[in-house]
């Protein structure tokens, strides 16, 4: 099966205040089609950079970043990345509907374009909320519009910004729940950064840890978990225990001594 | 472009389609026209009134004019803002009438003044006083409204008397507001005292301006303007310098 | 947002009406010229009676707005090309802050120069007088949170969707800011040019008055002036907030 979105041997230079920063340096990633992959990393490790990189925002300065094969200059065909600050990349002045719309407006005649976006606020439980303006929803709901918005696409391939990285514990594991769906619905391929390491064990088939500065992929591990998970029957299973264990020991943990922040 | 913003401003090179377009006009233009006579000639334009002893008498009074308003629109709209923001009956009481004379625009005042005080000095005053007072009074009533209670009760309950309470924690709180409000009133009050002296030809650089504009001198009305511009373009530079400087050291170095 | 009638406010105002008409009327406040309340009324009714008031409105009306839409055309365009295309931006701004700086009023002699004693001069400085807030703001407006720019770049949106849809938009609150400043300065600047170049409209009705000695009348024509500025700014805001619901909504200006 050839990748759906990859990079090989990738390195991003930065511009910052006392010179360029290497922020990554020899990354290599390849997805495969349907395939749900988490980046894993503490906070300033490089995440956000590598999905940039791989949505098409930012340049890489060295390797290769490629789409089904043709290399990536720009956002793909496709691929659509949901944000980690949804409050700035929602349109406030359009309604939870018209924002939605947004992307498939200008392409599908109007009957067709009002059943995907219900289809897809139906997907995130924000139908009811339609004729709203996101600034006058709760942040969970904000970003459940995003990536609404996202889904409205049908794309092949979602890339998440530690998407439900503000939100409260019932509310995410919820929003979790809805993304697995929608993945089995779709089969959409998803790239989803997080520093959860729980939350990236329970939803993915493969993890890879960003460490290092600058950062390369130090541990890549597959999640063979039976699908579909639970919140509670799958986080109890001793082998999502045993890889808990080893992702959190690859971030740098030991056992018997307390966790450092 | 965020390092130019810091470093205060627009990039220099963005002067270059002025001083372009202005060349252009010195070489193409024609000297005795009677519309667009080129810059050189503006500087001859002006020499009857140098010669005469007139340009700078006017920009004498102008000045006179400017500073004398702004100071008492300082005065007035600092004590007023302070009051009305000091208090929600008094804000309430007062706010339609001063809403009301706020949206009487200056140019239709002047007539009126002119036939009720006469064409004087005072008129003049009264004129650009009442406009430039707004910003003042605006950003004072803002500011003493956000004012901490606690910066008022802390040396009430030190037992400082009303006059020391009033120097040396209300004045020194507002003082950035009223700056603030001044930046804003500063060029307005420029532009009102020129308006008077343009419409009522009572003395000063709009007058001459005025007149220069009656008796078809195109070149020594584009000398004054420029002039004008001048004017202008110090007056905003000396408030803007001066209300980042005191800002600055009421709020400490950071 | 339930708005409660000032009654306060409203009761200071008339009592400071009754304590002006008492103060001219037993001549405390001792100007030749100074007409008590109910005179400006009375010069309100002749005004209105002999048709003066709304034919001199009319042309002042056309001239300000005339010359205020077409500083909303050409300012918002100049500005959206300044603030979106950065070299024109660093090669033109300080030239265009250079010329704000020179007061506006001083320009009005330079057009009734250009233009004579005409209504075009009176069309010019509001024009000119208009475009600068417009302008000005139109910039401003145009620096879009990045972040809703690439959400259209990842949603795959054509140049001219991220303009039309993202861009001008998110705009929209700074250049209605803009366009009621606009306003407000192209009428004060149309009166000057009416007092001092064309003989017409409110400006010039206010110095006629003056020169026939009708104080009454000419309190008048300031007071519907006033108003007139009111009521242009309240219609501009509330276009604004028809045309453009969730754009007002969104700034904070609730429908
Ligand atoms: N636009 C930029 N210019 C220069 N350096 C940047 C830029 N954006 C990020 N960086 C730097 O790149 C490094 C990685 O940033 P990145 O945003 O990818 O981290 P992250 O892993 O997503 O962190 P978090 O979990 O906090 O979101 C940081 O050191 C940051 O300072
Ligand atoms: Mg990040």
């Amino acid at each position: 099966m050839t990748p759906t979105i990859s990079c090989d041997d990738l390195a991003v230079t930065l511009p910052g205040a006392s010179g360029p920063v290497h922020i990554l340096r020899g990354v290599t990633l390849a997805v495969e089609k349907a395939e749900f992959v988490s980046i894993l990393g503490t906070s300033g490790s490089g995440k956000t950079t590598l999905l940039r990189v791989l949505g098409g925002l930012l340049p890489a300065s060295g390797g290769t970043v490629r789409c089904d094969d043709t290399a990536i200059s720009g956002p793909p065909e496709g691929v659509v990345t949901v944000f980690q600050d949804y409050a700035h990349s929602l349109l406030p002045w359009r309604t939870v509907r018209r924002n939605v719309a947004l992307g498939i407006e200008a392409r599908l005649p109007k009957s067709e374009r009002d059943e995907r976006v219900d289809e897809a606020l139906t997907m995130v439980g924000l139908l009811d909320r339609a004729e709203e303006y996101p600034w006058r929803l709760s942040g969970g709901m904000q970003q459940r519009v995003q990536i609404a918005r996202a889904l409205a696409t049908r794309p092949r391939v979602l890339l998440m910004d530690e998407p439900f990285g503000a939100l409260d514990a019932m509310t995410k594991a919820s929003l979790q729940d809805q993304l697995q769906q929608v993945q089995e619905l779709t089969g959409t391929t998803i790239v989803f950064v997080t520093h959860d390491v729980e939350e990236a064990v329970y939803l993915s088939d493969r993890l890879v840890v960003l460490n290092g500065s600058p950062a390369d992929i130090g541990l890549s591990l597959e999640i063979p978990l039976p699908r579909p998970r639970h919140q509670i029957t799958t986080k109890e299973r001793p082998d999502y225990l045993e890889l808990r264990h080893r992702v959190y020991e690859a971030l740098g943990h030991t056992v018997g001594e307390p966790a450092r922040g | 472009m965020k390092r130019e913003k810091e470093r205060g401003g627009t990039p220099v090179r963005g002067l270059l389609p002025l001083i372009l377009l202005l060349g252009l006009w010195e070489l193409t233009g024609d000297p005795a026209s009677p519309y667009f006579p080129p810059p050189s000639t503006w500087v001859d334009g002006l020499r009857p009134l140098v010669d005469g002893d007139k340009l700078l008498p006017a920009i004498g009074q102008t000045a006179l004019t400017f500073l004398l308003g702004l100071s008492i629109a300082t005065v007035v709209g600092a004590v007023v803002g302070t009051l009305v923001g000091a208090s929600r009956p008094i804000d309430r009481a007062l706010s339609p009438s001063l809403e009301f004379l706020r949206a009487l625009p200056a140019a239709s005042l002047v007539p009126v003044a002119a036939l009720v005080l006469g064409y004087t000095t005072q008129m003049k005053l009264v004129v650009v006083v009442l406009p430039a007072t707004w910003p003042i009074l605006l950003t004072c009533r803002t500011a003493r409204r956000t004012l901490s209670p606690v910066l008022l009760d802390t040396p009430r309950t030190l037992g400082l008397s009303r006059w020391h309470r009033t120097t040396k924690i209300l004045t020194p709180a507002l003082t950035p507001a009223v700056l603030l409000g001044v930046r804003v009133a500063a060029p307005l009050a420029l532009i009102i005292t020129l308006l008077v002296e343009i419409v009522t030809r009572v003395d000063g650089l709009g007058a001459v301006l005025g007149a220069a504009q009656a008796s078809f001198l195109s070149a020594q009305v584009y000398g004054l303007l420029t002039i004008a511009g001048v004017l202008g373009f110090l007056v905003n530079w000396v408030v803007t310098r001066a209300e980042t400087a005191v800002s600055r050291r009421m709020r400490g170095t950071t | 947002m339930a708005r409660r009638v000032n009654l306060l406010g409203a009761a200071v105002f008339v009592l400071a009406l009754v304590l002006w008409e008492l103060l001219v009327r037993t001549s405390v406040l001792d100007f030749t010229y100074l007409p008590a309340p109910t005179a400006v009324g009375e010069g309100l009714g002749e005004l209105l009676a002999n048709g003066e008031l709304l034919g001199a409105l009319g042309h002042t009306l056309f001239a300000a707005l005339s010359g205020w839409a077409l500083a909303g055309l050409v300012g918002v365009a100049a500005g959206s090309v300044l603030g979106l295309v950065r070299p024109v931006w660093t090669y033109s701004m300080a030239s265009l802050e250079a010329l704000r700086a020179l007061p506006i009023v001083a320009f009005v002699p330079v057009a009734v120069l250009l233009f004579g004693f005409s209504v075009q001069t009176e069309i010019m400085v509001a024009f000119y007088a208009a475009l600068w807030p417009i302008m000005l703001n139109t910039i401003s407006g145009m620096r879009t949170e990045p972040r809703m720019l690439e959400s259209g770049a990842v949603l795959r949106l054509s140049k001219a969707a991220v303009l039309w849809k993202i861009r001008l938009p998110g705009a929209t609150a700074m250049i209605v800011v803009g366009l009621r400043l606009g306003l407000s300065v192209s009428l004060v600047l149309t009166l000057v040019a009416e007092m001092v170049g064309n003989p017409a409209g409110l400006g010039f009705l206010l110095v006629e008055k003056g020169q026939a000695l009708q104080p009454g009348q000419m309190f008048a024509a300031v007071f519907v002036i006033g108003v007139t500025g009111i009521v242009l700014n309240g219609l501009v805001m509330g276009a604004a907030r028809l045309a453009f619901r969730g754009q007002m909504a969104s700034s904070g200006e609730a429908a």
